[in-house]
């Protein structure tokens, strides 16, 4: 018979991880329930497209697992991952933003034709094509995810004069955009964050 | 027509909710954050695209997938090993209940047409000290290392897992094929080479008569009907 020692239970018990380090039945199905949804749904939403999001998903997930004491040590793990994704998929659009202008005209005209306001979220999604790449993560932020400044500042590492800059940068831009592509739309005057 | 973009409101975030949904918030805070959604239109509209999306992961990209496709990531080449140091061993093989990666073996047989599940697998982790690594293939299995296997059943209701080597069959897993770190953790004392056998099963399986067939025949003894074979190859030495 092949020789092997059998250990119970594979660890003393003191050496088990509690339940909150290693919820059963294991981490990936507990990052899986508690964020995936937020993380596909970051995907579908900057990326229209679910296959791409199902892909984008994974990959977002395999690099929180290569850098799994950086997610644990970080203040929220749903900031962090929605950060990563978030940066994932501006990183796939980059290549990909030259109808901008038609993505503008479909989420400023698409509701209208049926009485409603636009979608702002949608509108700032279309509008991120025509962003400075350094501002969109920060529009993203902010106007999807609803943080304050501050939060941003924190979450992103950078300073809050710079996260202001960036939104300015981005709404700066936004305006631009709307009033080549949808010149019916505008954004209120002194609204700048 | 003027539209403003939104931002966030006096006591309203989107990545708060998030937050609250993943269970982040604690104490005060979560009951401030509960306490403004129980009446606050804006953030309950916020909460239901919360749960949709819950519904719309389950339906596009089941755990099963996602994990297998994690798993996939986890082990491609350019990346290197995965190194997972100063996890306990538990914890790291609970990893592996779908992210399984480096020592993944997908289940195929096209010598008999049997297809696959669907993604079962299965990861060796080793322990040495305080390190905890899963086994790249190929990877020795140090002297003392306590090794745990971690399976991906994908869908398959029983299991047994053997180790064979030039001194026979060791049954070290006989029962239901649950997803992730079997129950014991094992050191490996026997010489190389050897095979770390895992069989899977809608059916019954007879284990002990199965570790006498292996002990005759070896890790490459053909499985039972209907029942299908994941191999990982044994050899002693250090990395």
């Amino acid at each position: 018979m092949a020789r092997l020692t059998v250990i119970e239970g594979g660890r003393a018990e003191a050496e088990r991880p509690g339940p909150s380090a290693s919820p059963a039945p294991g981490l990936l199905e507990d990052l899986y329930r508690r964020h995936a949804p937020a993380v596909y749904g970051r995907c579908r939403f900057l990326l229209r497209d679910p296959e791409a999001a199902r892909d984008a998903t994974q990959d977002v997930f395999a690099r929180a697992l290569r850098a799994l004491p950086e997610f644990r040590a970080a203040a929220s793990p749903t900031t962090w991952l929605m950060r990563i994704a978030t940066h994932h998929c501006l990183n796939l659009l980059r290549a990909a933003r030259a109808g901008w202008r038609d993505e503008v005209r479909r989420a400023a005209d698409g509701r209208r034709a049926q009485g409603l306001e636009p979608d702002r979220r949608e509108l700032v999604r279309a509008l991120l094509g025509a962003a400075p790449v350094e501002a969109r993560e920060a529009a993203v932020l902010y106007y999807v995810d609803e943080m304050t400044q501050e939060e941003i500042a924190l979450a992103t590492g950078r300073s809050l004069p710079t996260v202001r800059k960036r939104l300015r940068q981005f709404l700066a831009s936004a305006r631009a955009a709307l009033a080549e592509a949808c010149p019916g739309l505008t954004l209120p005057e002194g609204d700048e964050p | 027509m003027t539209l403003a973009l939104g931002g966030p409101g006096l006591a309203c975030s989107a990545m708060r909710l998030r937050r609250l949904a993943a269970g982040e918030l604690l104490g005060e805070e979560r009951a401030r954050a509960e306490e403004h959604l129980a009446g606050c239109a804006r953030c309950q509209a916020t909460a239901r695209e919360i749960e949709a999306e819950r519904r719309d992961l389950a339906e596009s990209l089941p755990f099963q997938e996602f994990a297998a496709g994690v798993a996939e990531r986890l082990a491609r080449p350019a990346q290197g090993p995965l190194v997972l140091r100063a996890l306990p061993l538990a914890l790291a093989a609970g990893l592996a209940v779908a992210a399984a990666t480096p020592l993944l073996l997908r289940l195929t047989r096209p010598e008999d047409g049997t297809r696959p599940k669907g993604g079962a697998s299965a990861v060796l982790f080793a322990q040495e000290g305080a390190a905890v690594r899963a086994l790249a293939p190929g990877d020795p299995i140090p002297e003392g290392a306590r090794l745990r296997l971690s399976l991906v059943p994908a869908g398959r209701r029983n299991a047994a897992v053997y180790v064979v080597d030039a001194d026979g069959a060791a049954l070290l897993y006989a029962g239901p094929a649950l997803a992730g770190p079997l129950p014991d953790a094992f050191e490996w004392t026997g010489g190389g080479p050897g095979t770390l056998l895992v069989l899977l099963s809608d059916g019954p399986l007879d284990a002990v008569a199965l570790a006498a067939r292996l002990g005759r025949e070896g890790a490459r003894a053909e499985p039972p009907p209907g029942a299908e074979a994941v191999r990982l190859p044994l050899r002693r030495g250090r990395r």
